[in-house]
């Protein structure tokens, strides 16, 4: 029994490295908010459900107002990937229906990494992802939980 | 030999006569039957009802249930309906809204960067699902959201309707060359100042928009929703995860004729593109060439109440099951009941017809007994005068049978009976009927017979079936029977005048000797009634001391002195009077009760001579007579040597005759006991002398004391010199052998006369003295010849004869013999 476990667990262990090894042979996705947020940390399911419209607020009852790179910008495939495991076309629909019963707005987009940093400085804004490449003084990485 | 055995193995024997009795009443009381067939059938009712109300239940609840499931399916349906048409026309309005802000803008100034400082503010529908573009008047697209397919729309419809028209135009579904995906167009037409064509602002979308609110929970896997042009063609429809555009709908079957919109209402349709039937909605919108479609299937709608459905039917055939085991237990149980009853019944009717046969039927021979005889013979009488028949009744006595049983044994005699039971049996008609009365008495009903000459053609065929020898128990055994018939209705209309008219006449052919039989007649009867009277009361007239005894006188001729009497038996019988001894003496003989009465007559007789010389008087010799019964009885001496000793009496004062038939009948058994008695001291008589044929040997072998001439001698003696020969010649043997003569039955004087004169010693009869009850006390003296009216002779002197002829009891009354 223990043994099966173990083994279940060394799989899934070596699924996981390779994942990450994919993931940043591409691009390391960060999120991030602007220096002087008080959002230090935050879970997927929470960070998700920020982009997805499903939340407003951040855990501490703050307002939460995302930001989105443009469509078919890697960092956002990947963001969406690491955070609710969809696909592009799964977000897509996401939208599509929310949208259509009127039950939300998609978040405002930014062009890249640079512009998410400007805009999160712009405080219109408050949270957004950016390749980890770009990050610098501006922004806070959010620790994922 | 069990009764039970015999009760069951007779039963086949003599067909049993049929009775309206107690096992027939009983066996055609057979309702239990009838009744538990009636619980039967009420257990197939009961449960057919049970049954009947099931299923309706269950039918009615499965209707309820489906009934009620689309309410709610046609319910949901409407509802559905309505907030997708609110969807689509928001959705549509967004939409028209974005671009009549276009339109405005452009109109305001045709700026190329219009576009997009609408964009940035924000203005415009997210650009990852919406492409906006502008044209100029050529159809050349000038700027857009995203890069366009084309660069040129003029060949597109709604470009070519925007000419013609300032509305929002909705675009066929067409397919994005790239990806496949099928898009709509909406578009609004940009006018110059003056209100000329200056191009359009249109949007392009995924068809798939209008059908992305599209709830597998709440529409199921084949719901329908989509939206329809007005003229015929799908822009989308969603079924499930099924999307498509483009396609040409059946319009006119789809949505309502009616432009009333409160008309709008669900239907169940096939729907045309899948076949799939739904309860259906199709609501037109307002000022837009489109029409919304909602559809819920009705078998996805109506699968829960179906699942309920079956579930209520599996519950139902399960109930049923249930019900029928039920019912097949209790008709199971009802029968073993019945059964069971059935059985107790049966045997009850068994075991009553047992009782009824042992009832209704001799155990010995398994034939009717008398009470069925009484029945069948009661039947008969009711149904002969009732149909005019006839018929007759023979009864049958078995001749000698008491002598069988008691010198064979009860055995062999029962094993007679049932011989002569067979017999009898076989040698009459099956119709005719064959009873046993008890002890050795059979009884024969013959329907339909009352021919003298038919009925005798029977009695003989009895009387030579039961004449063959029997084999019994190693020997050959004859028995005759003596047969009496009567006959319906002449010798009688009921049962009791028959039955003893038969026995009547049995009695005649057994007095005719036996072996024979005798038709009934009315001169038989009056006879034949005292004897039947008579043999009941005989039993009991000792102990109700009944009997009494008459004296008869003797005289001595020449002393003209009395010298003894005869003690003559009668019988005071409570209701005839008084009986005489030829009327019950051979029954007596017969039953054997002559010994107890003999007995009886010899001790009175004596206490009488005891009583006498008691008186006073001078020694008398009393004589008493005896019968051949009593004679063949070996206790005879023994009794009379015990009578001597408890009376008292000198036994020379006691006489006994035996008359002359008697003697001779076994004339050396006879002597020999005649000595026993004699060595008593006993005075010896020969009565009825002179009637038979006893030889003057005879005399010499034993001494006897008298010589009575009997009466018929004496009767004619002043007549028939022969009579007169025949008394000298008698009195002077007797005198040669020292014997006393004494004559009997004398009744007139001429009679007295010639025995004076001929030496007579003693003389007994009618013209001396009259037989009475007790003697006065005194002796006598003779009575004149003229002692008694001549009228009463002729009575006196019938009963001194009858007395005589039954060789009943003579008392003679021997004078001291004076030699």
């Amino acid at each position: 029994m223990s043994y099966k476990k173990r083994h279940k667990k060394l799989i899934r262990v070596a699924l996981l490295a390779i994942c990450f090894a994919v993931a940043s042979a591409h691009s390391e996705v960060v999120i991030v908010v602007s220096a002087s947020s008080p959002v230090t940390e935050l879970s997927k399911s929470q960070i998700s459900k920020i982009f997805l419209g499903k939340s407003r607020r951040f855990p501490d009852g703050s307002r939460a107002v995302p930001l989105n790179q443009s469509e078919g910008n890697s960092e956002r495939d990947a963001f969406y990937q690491l955070v609710s495991g969809k696909s592009p076309s799964q977000v897509k629909a996401h939208w599509t229906k929310l949208i259509f019963t009127g039950r939300g707005q998609p978040p405002k987009e930014a062009a890249n990494s640079d512009a998410v940093k400007d805009l999160l400085a712009d405080n219109g804004v408050n949270i957004g992802y950016i390749d980890q490449s770009a990050v610098d003084d501006s922004v806070k990485i959010v620790a994922i939980k | 030999m069990t009764t039970q055995l015999d009760a069951k193995t007779d039963r086949q024997e003599p067909p049993a006569k049929a009775l309206p009795l107690t096992a027939q009443t009983l066996a055609s009381k057979e309702s239990p039957h009838a009744k538990h067939g009636y619980v039967q059938v009420t257990f197939f009712i009961m449960a057919i009802a049970a049954l009947a109300v099931l299923w309706s239940v269950t039918f009615r609840l499965i209707d309820n249930e489906v009934a009620s499931a689309r309410v709610n399916a046609i319910n949901a349906v409407s509802t559905l309906g309505l907030t997708y048409e609110a969807q689509v026309v928001r959705a549509i309005r967004e939409i028209d809204q974005s671009l009549n802000i276009l339109k405005r803008g452009y109109e305001i100034g045709s700026n190329k960067a219009t576009l997009t400082l609408v964009e940035d503010w924000g203005l415009l529908l997210p650009d990852f699902l919406f492409v906006t573009s502008i044209t100029d008047t050529n159809g050349n697209i000038t700027s857009s959201t995203r890069g366009f397919e084309k660069t040129n729309i003029a060949d597109q419809s709604y470009f070519q309707e925007q000419l013609e028209f300032d509305h929002l135009a909705v675009s066929s579904p067409w397919q994005a060359p790239y990806n496949k995906a099928w898009k709509l167009t909406f578009s609004r037409r940009i006018n110059t100042p003056s209100g000329a064509f200056a191009g359009i602002a249109f949007t392009s979308v995924d068809a798939s928009y209008f059908v992305s609110g599209y709830e597998v929970s709440q529409l199921g896997q084949h719901g329908a929703l989509g939206i329809l042009g007005t003229d015929g063609i799908f822009r989308t429809r969603r079924s499930g995860e099924t999307i498509i555009s483009g396609e040409l709908a059946d319009y006119a079957h789809l949505v309502p004729d009616s432009d009333e919109v409160e008309d709008q209402g669900v239907r169940l349709l096939t729907n045309s593109w899948d076949q799939v039937k739904r309860y259906t909605i199709a609501t037109k919108l307002y000022d837009i060439p489109l029409v919304v479609i909602l559809g819920l299937s009705e078998k996805e709608q109506l699968a829960a109440s179906a699942q309920l459905r079956q579930l209520y039917l599996q519950r139902a055939v399960g109930a049923s099951i249930i019900i029928l085991m039920l019912a097949a237990v209790m008709f199971y149980l009802s029968r073993q009941l019945q059964q069971s009853r059935q059985r107790i019944m049966d045997e009850q009717i068994t075991h009553a017809q047992q009782v009824e046969h042992l009832a209704y039927h001799d155990s010995l021979t398994g034939l009717p007994n008398r009470s069925l005889f009484s029945e069948l013979l009661r039947q008969g009488i009711a149904e002969s005068k009732r149909y005019d028949r006839r018929f007759a009744l023979l009864f049958l006595d078995l001749d000698r049978f008491k002598i069988i049983n008691d010198t064979l044994g009860h055995d062999v005699g029962d094993k007679l009976l049932i011989e002569v039971a067979k017999r009898l049996n076989d040698a009459l008609r099956e119709t005719d009927t064959v009873a046993r009365l008890g002890g050795d008495e059979f009884v024969v009903l013959l329907p339909e017979m009352n021919d003298e000459k038919q009925l005798s053609e029977v009695a003989r065929k009895i009387l030579s079936a039961v004449g063959e020898p029997f084999r019994l128990s190693g020997q050959d055994l004859c028995i005759t029977v003596s047969i009496g018939i009567s006959a319906f209705p002449l010798d009688g209309e009921d049962e009791q005048t028959l039955v003893k008219n038969a026995d009547i006449a049995m009695y005649h052919a057994k007095e005719g000797g036996k072996n024979n039989f005798s038709f009934y007649s009315e001169e038989l009867s009056a006879d034949s009634l005292e004897r039947l009277a008579l043999e009941s009361s005989l039993r009991l007239a000792l102990e109700r001391e009944e009997f009494t005894l008459f004296y008869q006188e003797k005289y001595n001729l020449s002393s003209n002195e009395v010298t003894g009497a005869e003690a003559l038996l009668r019988w005071q019988h409570p209701t005839l009077g008084l009986v005489l001894p030829i009327q019950f003496l051979p029954l007596a003989e017969e039953t054997g009760l002559i010994v107890p009465i003999g007995k009886w007559v010899i001790e009175t007789a004596c206490r009488q001579a005891i009583d006498w010389l008691e008186q006073g008087l001078p020694p008398r010799c009393i004589s008493v007579n005896l019968t051949a019964r009593q004679f063949s009885d070996a206790h005879l001496p023994g009794d009379i040597a015990s009578i001597l000793q408890t009376t008292g009496l000198n036994p020379t004062q006691l006489e006994l005759e035996i008359s002359e038939n008697l003697l001779l009948s076994d004339f050396d058994k006879n002597i020999e006991v005649l000595t026993r008695i004699k060595a008593l001291g006993v005075r010896i008589a020969i009565d009825n002398f002179g009637t038979s044929y006893t030889s003057l040997s005879t005399l010499e072998q034993f001494q006897f004391d008298s010589l009575k001439i009997d009466s018929s001698v004496i009767r004619d003696v002043a007549k028939e010199p022969e009579n007169r020969h025949l008394t000298e010649a008698i009195i002077s043997v007797g005198r040669a052998i020292a014997v006393t003569i004494v004559a009997e039955g004398v009744e007139t004087q001429e009679q007295a006369d010639f025995l004076l004169a001929s030496s007579c010693d003693q003389v007994q009869g009618f013209y001396y003295d009259k037989p009475s009850s007790i003697k006065k006390p005194q002796s006598m003296p003779f009575p004149g010849k003229n002692y008694l009216p001549s009228g009463l002779v002729s009575n006196i002197n019938l009963g001194n004869k009858v007395c005589d002829a039954s060789k009943a009891v003579n008392i003679a009354r021997p004078v001291r013999n004076p030699k």
